[in-house]
């Protein structure tokens, strides 16, 4: 390849026009806030870990209390108690892969490592939608087998006012199923907007440098 | 708190830190502005990665222990960034003109075939994927493959074979 010769040669041998910065213009750089990848994705991974923790804790009281008739109040202690483990094992992931991305890796391993990063926080969004998804079905079965105790319970409470309860009951389930589509729904949009803005680029290369180990 | 002291000493070793730093940087600020205008297509976008690089370096600056050159260890932690860590600004204008300049000005007797051929290869590697304009980079800085690789984390073999791929790929985009 004699061009690319040529051009290494040249390139070496010639000072290439470049603007020279000086000792006083470099020095107020290093003061400046870093804008790289890495910083967003941390913000928002833990943005989403805050956003599914702060629902748990913030499903009303009136709800447990309806739980509570319905006789679930035991079952949601226990799967709250082992949400809570899980959740634990979840950030102590994500902050140990976290830990281990250096600007200072091969580019393959630093790749790999915000990569890696990314998987963490999307078990965890996985984890919580499908669980999410997972009790809103079993509450609706065992509502759909417990109807008259749900009709009794929706009756006590005067949002439904004077609507005939078989009514209340389709309307009841009619909701909770378009709240649940529409919940994932939104969720599957925001994950695309957010791969699409950040990692397009990243995984690309990613995939280049690990299809040349191949 | 630390007695005040230490935190005077603390405070010294910082400026000390800073000064070795930016005085270093200034001296190999050529490596770092190669890799600004191959990965960038005008001078906002030069300037901010030549922002972002500089942080990157410094805040990995504590742990260079000095077991290699400061240039060398300059190239992974620029590339790094210029390739995994920047984010594009939106506002990217093709500028043709700006790399012509840059060979022409700095020549005072120049071969006008020999500066259009390189030119015209420059033009061709910037067309060239992230990673390619990585390993063509290094080679053009003279480095040998043992460093190519060691820097982009694949063999030594394969970083040779790719090479041979991109000279191919490039002579094709020169002479199609």
């Amino acid at each position: 390849m004699d061009q690319l010769e040529a051009l290494k040669k040249e390139w070496q041998t010639r000072e290439q026009k470049f603007p020279k910065l000086t000792y006083k213009e470099i020095y107020p750089m290093i003061l400046k806030k870093s804008s790289s990848i890495v910083k967003w994705i941390v913000i928002i991974s833990l943005c989403e870990i805050v956003f599914w923790i702060l629902l748990s804790f913030l499903i009303p009281e009136s709800s447990n209390e309806f739980y509570e008739e319905l006789g679930l109040k035991t079952v949601f202690y226990w799967i709250n108690g082992v949400n809570y483990v899980i959740v634990a094992c979840f950030i102590y992931l994500f902050w140990k892969n976290w830990k281990k991305i250096q600007v200072t890796n091969t580019v393959k391993e630093l790749m790999g490592n915000i990569l890696r990063v990314r998987k963490t926080v999307h078990y965890f969004v996985y984890y919580n939608i499908g669980l999410t998804a997972l009790l809103l079905a079993g509450i609706n079965v065992y509502y759909y087998y417990n109807q008259e105790k749900l009709v009794d319970i929706l009756k006590g409470q005067n949002i439904y006012g004077a609507i005939p309860a078989e009514a209340v009951v389709n309307k009841f389930f009619l909701f909770n199923i378009i709240a649940g589509v529409v919940l994932i729904g939104f969720l599957m949009l925001f994950y695309f907007l957010l791969y699409g803005l950040l990692l397009r680029r990243l995984k690309r290369n990613y995939k280049e440098l690990k299809k040349i180990e191949i | 708190m630390l007695p005040t002291n230490q935190l005077a000493n603390k405070k010294t070793l910082t400026k000390e830190l800073e000064h070795s730093f930016v005085s270093q940087l200034e001296q190999n600020q050529n490596i770092v502005h190669k890799i600004c205008r191959l990965y960038t297509n005008d001078s906002d976008a030069h300037n901010d990665l030549f922002q972002e690089i500089t942080i990157q370096l410094w805040r990995a600056y504590p742990k260079f222990r000095g077991d290699s050159k400061f240039s060398t260890w300059m190239y992974r932690v620029a590339l790094n960034t210029a390739i995994t860590l920047y984010r594009k600004s939106k506002r990217k204008v093709q500028t043709q003109n700006f790399e012509a300049i840059s060979f022409k000005i700095s020549s005072e007797e120049y071969d006008a075939t020999v500066e259009e051929q390189l030119i015209l290869m420059y033009d061709a590697v910037k067309t060239l994927g992230d990673i390619d304009k990585a390993l063509v980079f290094l080679y053009l800085e003279n480095k040998n493959y043992r460093e190519i690789s060691a820097t982009l984390g694949i063999t030594e073999v394969n970083a040779r074979v790719k090479m041979n791929r991109i000279k191919e790929k490039l002579r094709t985009v020169l002479n199609p």
